[in-house]
C-alpha cells in the first residue's frame, strides 16, 4: 500500500483539494442538525419568525456551498485517481519491458496481464472511492459523534458507547465474510471447470457414454458451491438487521433520556431532535461500511500484486540497450554449459559443449523435453547459463545483450505475430527495411505468392481483428521477419513443422544459401540431413554429434529415428 | 452509492420479458411457499420502516407537549416493538430469499448441465466454445446474484417509495408537495449527467480495451520484443495509448462523480425545505415539530429508492437477458428423444456394414456420398485420403455422433439406428486425435475407460499402451495431476494416456484417429506399437497416416471428396495403380496421407 501512496504524492495538490472539498461537504451535513435544533429551540419555541427565516437562509446557503464543493471535488478527485493509475500503468509497463525471460516466466504472463489491467483498475476505483465516499463515512461517524456530544453530552453518551462496538462487530463480520467469499470463488471455479471440461471434452464424454458419471460429478460440485454461497451470504445479510437494531435501539434510549432530561429542564426538544437526526444519519453511513471494507481488501490485494512487480529488479535495463554498435561474425561455442530453470531441480541442459563455426549449418534432434528449445534460447541470451561458458566469436558474451540480439534471429516454436498488417509484421524485424527487402524476405520464406493472392496483399491485416492465417503461413511470416534482420546467426526452433515437405525444402534451401550461422531444431531427420553437424540431445545431454553419415554409422538412437522416419518418408515423399 | 456505475451500462435486448421471468419462477416452484413468506416479510418490513419514523415524530411531539410522560412510555414500547420486528423481518426476508435463490440456481445449473451433455455433437460444432462457456457460467451467476438481492430490493424500493409518499401526504400535503419539487430537479440533473457520461464511458471502454489488448500482446510476445530489441518502441506506443486513456478516463470519472454529489445536494435541499418551510408551518400551527422529524427521515427514505430503482431495473433486465441466453440452450433439441426408449445393442462379433450411406452437415452439401463397404469381424480397416475427404465423418457416423441422411449402418446385421446410442458407444473404444484429458490425476484419466477398474487394471492398461514407463518416472507417478495447459507431459504422452484409456475400456469395436503431427519420434514409435497391440483381435477402424498401419490393414478404404473411390488390401491397390498408388508414389507430399 505504501508504494501506491507514493504515487498519490505526485498528485498531492489535487488530492488535498479533493479531500478538503469533501470535508467541506461533510461539515455542511454536520451543521444541518445543529441549525435545525436552533430553528426549533430559538425560532419555533420562542415564536420568532425572523430567526426561522435567517437560519433557513443559512441552510440554503450551505446547501449551495456543499453542491459547489461536491462538483469541484469531482474534478480534483478524478485528476488524482486517473493520474495515479496512468503513472502506475506507465511504470509497470516499463518495468516489465526490462524483465528478463526468466523473470517473465516466474511471474507468468497471464498473471502480469491481470496486474497491469484489472489490478490497476481496482486501485484507481479504490482511490476515487476513498476521496469521495470512503473517508466520508468514517469521518461522518466520528465528527457526528463529536457534534452530538457538543449539543448534549449526556444524551449523546449512548452513541459513544454503541458505535465502537458496532464498528468492531461490522469489521468482524466483514472479514469473516471475505474469507467465506474467497472460498465461494474457488467452489465457483470448480463448477466452471466442470463445465469447461465437459464442453471441451464432449466427444470423449459421448464416446465413452459417461453422461451419468459427469452428471454425478457436477451434482457434487454444484451442491458444495450452493452450500458455501448460502453460508457466506447469510453471514453478510446479518449486518443490516444488527445495524438497524442497535442504532434504532439507541434512538429509543435517547428518546427516553431526552424525556427525563427535558422534564428536569436539562435539555431542549430541538437538541433531542438534532441528536436523533445524527443517529439516523450515522445509520446510513454505516450502510456503506461493508462496501468500503470489501473494496479496501480487494485494493490491498491488488496493490500487493502491483508492488511486487515494481519492486522486482530490472534484469535487463532498457537504458543500456542499443548502445553497443558493431557486428558479429557468427562463431558459437558452448563450453560445459548447464542450465537449470528456476524452481526446477532437474538440469534442462547438462554439460553441453559445442563448437559451431561461422556460416555452419547445424541440426538438433531429440525428444520433447530433451532441451532443444532451451539450447537455442541461450544463444540470444534469453536465459543466462547456470554453469559453463557461452562464447560468440570467441569472446565471452558478458553484458552485450543489445549487440547480440541485433545480430541473432530466433524463430520460436510458437509463432507470435502482432496485430497489424503482414508488411508491418515482416518489417518488425528491421524498421528501416525497404519494400524490396520485405518482398525478398517473404520470397525466401516462401510466403510471397500467398501474400500476393490476398486482396490487400502486404497490407492485409492479421491478428485479433484481421485475417486468420494457418499455422504454416504464420510460421513462414515469422521466418520472413527473422530473415529481414539479416542475422549473422539464425536459430529455427521447429519452425517448419506445419509446412508440407515441398515448401519446407524450398524454405530450408533459401536459408542454406544465406551467409549466416544456422541452428535448426527439428522433428524430422529430413529437415537436417544436409547439416554440417547434427546434435542429438537426450535428457539435456548430448548423446551424439556428427554428420548424417557419421551418426548413421555409429549412433543407435539416430539410426532408430532415421529408420522409423524413412518409413514415413515412403508415404510423404514416395 | 456503489451502484451508480451501473447506470452507464447499455441496456440489454430482451425477447420475452414476462415469459422468461415465468420460466425462472418455474424453477422456484419447489420453494413457492417460502418465496411467498419472503414477500410477506418484505411487505411487513417495509411497512415497519414507514411506521418507525412516524411514531418517532409522534413521540417527539408527545415529549414536547406532555411533560408527564404517560403516553411516552407507551410510545417507546411501541417503537421498540417496531424496531425489533423490523430487524427480525429484514433478517428473515434476506435469509429465506438466499435459500430460495440458491436452491433455484442449483436446480437451474443442474438442469442446464444435464441438458448440455445430451445435445448432439453438431450443436457444439456450430457454437463458439467461449460463448457457450459464458452462458454456462457468467449468465447463470448473473441470475444468481440478481435473485439473491435485486428481487427484494426492487419490491422494497417500490413499497417504500409509494408508502413514503402516502405517509407524507397524510401528514402534510403541502410540505409533501414542496419536498417533491426535488424530483424534477433530480431527473433533469441525472439526464444531463448520463448524457455526458455515456459518451465518455464508451470511449474510455474502447481505449481500455485497446490498451489491454496491447498489454496482452506485448506481454505474450515478450520474448520476441527482447529478441528484436523493441523495448523502447513498444514503450513509446504504450505511453501514447496510456495518455489517451487517461484523458477519457478523467472526463468519464468527473461526470460520473457528479451523480452522488447531485443526490447529496438534493437531500440537503429537501432538508432545508423541510426544516425552513416546515418551521414556518409550525409557527402557523399547520404541522407539529414531530412532523418535521418524521419528514426529514422520510425524505431520505424517499430519494434513495428513487435512485436505486433505475439501477435495479437495469440489473434485473441484464439478468433476464442472461436467463434468456441460458434458456436458449435448454430449448435446444436433445440428441436422442429421451421419451422414446430404444433397446440396447449387444455387439457379439463386430461385423460392420455401411449400406449406401450419405450424410451432410449442412443441407445441400453432401459430405459423404453413397458409401458402401463391409468390414468382417476382427478386421483392421484403414481409412485413407486427403483432409476433408470424409474419413472423420465415417467414424463419427459409426459412433452415432450424427445420424445418416440416407442408407444404413449395420453392426452384426442390426441397423444401429434402431438401438440406443448409449449401448453402441459403450462398446466402442475411441481414441481421438485431440486426446482430451481431464484436469485430474493420470490414474483417473485412464480409469475413465472403465469407471470401476481397480488400480492394478489401470496400471496393466498403461503398460499395454506403452505409457507405464513414462508415468512411473513422473515424481507423482499415476497421481500426477494434469492441467489443461499440459505443462507436465508432452502431446505424445497425452496420446499414450488416451490409448491406455481405450485399452481399459476393452471395446468390441475400436476407432483410432491416428494423428501424430506434433509428436516426437521416440514417442511416435511407442504409439504405433501400442496401436498395433490394441487392434489385435477386434474390429478396428483407423484413420491412418503411417504406412505400417496401412500395409497391414485387412481393408483399405480410400476416400476423396466424400466418395469411396478405392478399396482393397495394400497389395491389391498397389497392383491396381490407381489413386492409392499415386498417393504413395508422388514425391510431392502436399495433400498426401500425411496431411490431416
Amino acid at each position: 500500500m505504501s508504494q501506491i501512496l507514493k504515487y498519490v504524492g505526485t498528485y498531492k495538490k489535487a488530492t488535498i483539494i479533493a479531500l478538503a472539498l469533501m470535508v467541506t461537504e461533510l461539515i455542511v451535513e454536520l451543521v444541518q442538525p445543529m441549525i435545525m435544533a436552533t430553528i426549533i429551540d430559538e425560532g419555533i419555541a420562542k415564536r420568532e419568525f425572523d430567526t426561522v427565516m435567517i437560519w433557513s437562509g443559512v441552510l440554503l446557503g450551505l446547501t449551495v456551498v456543499a453542491f459547489v464543493a461536491g462538483i469541484v471535488s469531482s474534478f480534483y478527485a478524478s485528476e488524482s485517481s486517473q493520474g495515479v493509475s496512468h503513472d502506475l500503468r506507465r511504470d509497470l509497463f516499463r518495468r516489465v519491458q526490462s524483465f528478463s525471460a526468466l523473470q517473465m516466466q516466474r511471474f507468468s504472463t497471464p498473471s502480469l496481464i491481470t496486474r497491469m489491467t484489472a489490478d490497476i483498475t481496482q486501485i484507481q476505483g479504490l482511490l476515487f472511492m476513498f476521496m469521495r465516499i470512503g473517508l466520508r463515512a468514517p469521518l461522518f461517524i466520528l465528527f457526528g459523534l463529536v457534534a452530538a456530544l457538543s449539543i448534549h453530552a449526556k444524551l449523546a453518551l449512548i452513541l459513544v458507547l454503541v458505535i465502537p462496538v458496532l464498528v468492531v462487530v461490522m469489521y468482524w463480520i466483514m472479514t469473516q465474510g471475505l474469507t467465506l467469499f474467497s472460498s465461494v470463488q474457488t467452489k465457483l471455479d470448480d463448477v466452471n471447470r466442470a463445465f469447461r471440461e465437459n464442453l471441451l471434452g464432449i466427444r470423449l464424454v459421448k464416446a465413452y457414454h459417461r453422461i451419468n458419471h459427469e452428471k454425478e460429478r457436477f451434482f457434487k460440485v454444484n451442491q458444495v458451491l450452493v452450500e458455501f454461497n448460502k453460508k457466506a451470504l447469510w453471514l453478510m445479510e446479518v449486518t443490516m438487521p444488527i445495524l438497524m437494531l442497535v442504532i434504532n435501539g439507541s434512538i429509543v434510549v435517547i428518546l427516553w433520556y431526552g424525556y427525563k432530561e427535558t422534564a428536569q429542564g436539562g435539555a431542549q426538544p430541538g437538541q433531542i431532535v438534532a441528536i436523533l437526526n445524527y443517529a439516523t444519519r450515522m445509520l446510513a453511513s454505516f450502510g456503506v461500511f461493508s462496501f468500503i471494507i470489501m473494496n479496501l481488501s480487494r485494493g490491498r490485494a491488488s496493490s500487493a500484486r502491483i508492488t511486487e512487480v515494481l519492486q522486482e529488479k530490472e534484469e535487463e535495463p532498457i537504458t543500456e540497450l542499443n548502445q553497443l554498435k558493431g557486428s558479429i561474425k557468427g562463431d558459437i561455442q558452448l563450453q560445459h554449459v548447464s542450465f537449470t530453470y528456476p524452481n526446477s531441480v532437474e538440469k534442462a541442459l547438462d554439460n553441453i559443449s559445442l563448437d559451431i563455426k561461422a556460416w555452419e549449418k547445424v541440426g538438433v534432434l531429440g525428444e520433447t523435453g530433451s532441451g532443444k528449445s532451451t539450447l537455442l534460447q541461450l544463444i540470444p541470451l534469453l536465459y543466462p547459463v547456470t554453469a559453463g561458458r557461452l562464447l560468440i566469436d570467441g569472446k565471452s558474451v558478458g553484458e552485450k545483450q543489445g549487440l547480440i540480439r541485433d545480430h541473432v534471429s530466433l524463430v520460436p516454436q510458437e509463432v507470435q505475430l502482432f496485430s497489424g498488417t503482414i508488411k508491418e509484421n515482416i518489417a518488425w524485424g528491421n524498421k528501416h527495411a525497404t519494400m524490396e527487402e520485405i518482398v525478398q524476405a517473404a520470397k525466401d520464406a516462401n510466403i510471397h505468392d500467398f501474400i500476393n493472392q490476398l486482396e490487400e496483399g502486404y497490407e492485409t491485416k492479421i491478428g485479433q481483428r484481421g485475417v486468420n492465417l494457418s499455422g504454416g503461413q504464420k510460421q513462414r511470416v515469422s521466418i520472413a521477419r527473422a530473415l529481414i534482420k539479416n542475422p549473422s546467426i539464425l536459430l529455427l526452433d521447429d519452425s517448419t513443422s506445419a509446412l508440407d515437405a515441398k515448401t519446407e525444402r524450398k524454405v530450408l534451401q533459401a536459408i542454406k544459401d544465406r551467409k549466416c550461422t544456422t541452428v535448426i531444431v527439428a522433428q524430422k531427420v529430413s529437415s537436417v540431413i544436409d547439416a554440417d553437424q547434427i546434435v542429438i540431445l537426450q535428457h539435456g545431454k548430448v548423446v551424439g554429434i556428427g554428420s548424417h553419415a557419421d551418426l548413421l554409422a555409429d549412433n543407435t538412437m539416430y539410426r532408430q529415428i532415421y529408420q522409423s522416419q524413412m518409413n514415413e518418408d515412403v508415404i510423404s515423399h514416395g | 452509492m456503489a451502484r451508480h456505475q451501473a447506470v452507464n451500462k447499455t441496456r440489454p435486448t430482451i425477447q420475452n420479458l414476462s415469459g422468461t421471468i415465468f420460466r425462472v419462477v418455474q424453477y422456484m416452484s419447489d420453494y413457492k411457499k417460502l418465496f411467498f413468506v419472503v414477500i410477506l416479510m418484505v411487505i411487513i418490513s417495509s411497512v415497519l420502516s414507514l411506521l418507525g419514523p412516524y411514531f418517532l415524530g409522534a413521540a417527539v411531539d408527545d415529549l414536547i407537549k406532555n411533560l408527564d410522560g404517560t403516553y411516552l412510555v407507551q410510545m417507546i414500547i411501541l417503537l421498540l416493538v417496531i424496531f425489533v420486528l423490523q430487524s427480525i423481518t429484514t433478517w428473515l426476508q434476506n435469509y429465506w430469499m438466499i435459500t430460495v435463490a440458491q436452491n433455484t440456481i442449483f436446480s437451474m445449473r443442474k438442469h442446464l448441465f444435464s441438458h448440455v451433455l445430451t445435445l448432439p455433437l453438431l450443436f457444439f460444432q456450430k457454437r463458439q466454445s467461449g460463448d457457450l462457456m459464458s452462458r454456462l457460467t457468467n449468465d447463470v451467476e448473473n441470475v444468481s446474484r440478481t435473485l439473491n438481492t435485486a428481487v427484494i430490493q426492487l419490491i422494497t424500493s417500490i413499497l417504500t417509495l409509494v408508502g413514503t409518499v402516502v405517509m407524507m401526504v397524510v401528514l402534510s400535503p403541502l410540505l409533501t408537495l414542496l419536498t417533491l419539487t426535488i424530483v424534477p430537479l433530480m431527473f433533469l440533473g441525472m439526464n444531463w449527467i448520463t448524457k455526458r457520461t455515456s459518451v465518455h464511458f464508451k470511449k474510455q471502454q474502447q481505449q481500455l480495451g485497446d490498451i489491454n489488448g496491447f498489454i496482452e500482446e506485448t506481454l505474450s510476445g515478450h520474448k520476441m520484443i527482447k529478441l528484436f530489441s523493441k523495448e523502447n518502441e513498444v514503450i513509446e506506443v504504450f505511453d501514447q495509448k496510456n495518455k489517451e486513456l487517461k484523458h477519457e478516463g478523467y472526463w468519464a470519472q468527473v461526470y460520473s462523480g457528479f451523480i452522488p454529489k447531485l443526490m447529496n445536494s438534493l437531500n440537503n435541499l429537501s432538508f432545508t425545505i423541510i426544516v425552513g418551510i416546515g418551521a414556518l408551518f409550525v409557527l402557523n400551527d399547520m404541522i407539529t415539530i414531530g412532523t418535521i422529524v418524521t419528514f426529514t427521515t422520510y425524505s431520505r427514505q424517499f430519494t434513495r429508492p428513487l435512485n436505486d430503482l433505475a439501477n435495479q431495473y437495469n440489473v434485473i433486465l441484464s439478468a433476464v437477458a442472461g436467463a434468456e441466453r441460458v434458456f436458449a440452450i435448454i430449448d435446444e433439441a436433445e440428441e436422442e428423444d429421451s421419451t422414446k426408449k430404444l433397446p440396447d445393442l449387444t455387439i457379439k462379433r463386430g461385423e460392420v456394414t455401411f449400406q449406401s450411406v450419405s450424410f451432410s452437415y449442412e443441407a445441400g452439401v453432401e459430405t459423404l456420398k453413397d458409401i458402401s463397404f463391409r468390414a468382417k469381424a476382427g478386421d483392421t480397416v484403414a481409412l485413407v485420403g486427403p483432409t476433408g475427404a470424409g474419413k472423420t465423418t465415417i467414424i463419427s457416423l459409426l459412433a452415432r455422433f450424427y445420424d445418416v441422411n440416407k442408407g444404413k449402418i449395420m453392426i452384426d446385421h442390426q441397423d444401429t439406428a434402431h438401438y440406443s446410442r448409449a449401448s453402441i458407444r459403450e462398446q466402442m473404444g475411441i481414441v481421438l486425435q485431440d486426446s482430451y484429458l481431464f484436469d485430474t490425476t493420470i490414474k483417473e484419466n485412464i480409469r475413465y475407460g472403465k469407471l470401476d477398474a481397480e488400480d492394478e487394471e489401470v496400471i496393466a492398461a498403461a503398460k499395454a499402451a506403452n505409457a507405464h514407463s513414462f508415468i512411473a518416472q513422473l515424481p507423482n507417478g499415476y497421481d500426477t495431476i494434469l492441467d489443461s495447459n499440459g505443462k507436465e507431459i508432452s502431446h505424445g504422452q497425452r496420446q499414450l494416456i488416451s490409448i491406455a484409456r481405450a485399452v481399459l475400456a476393452d471395446p468390441a469395436i475400436l476407432i483410432l484417429d491416428e494423428a501424430t503431427s506434433s509428436i516426437d519420434t521416440i514417442t511416435e514409435i511407442k504409439i504405433i506399437d501400442a496401436f498395433q497391440r490394441l487392434m489385435r483381435k477386434r474390429t478396428s477402424f483407423v484413420i491412418a497416416h503411417r504406412l505400417n498401419t496401412i500395409r497391414n490393414a485387412d481393408l483399405i478404404l480410400v476416400f476423396d471428396t466424400g466418395k469411396l473411390i478405392e478399396h482393397g488390401t495394400h497389395h491389391e491397390l498397389m497392383k491396381k495403380k490407381g489413386y492409392y498408388y499415386d498417393l504413395l508414389t508422388t514425391r510431392d507430399g502436399e495433400g498426401s496421407l500425411g496431411a490431416s
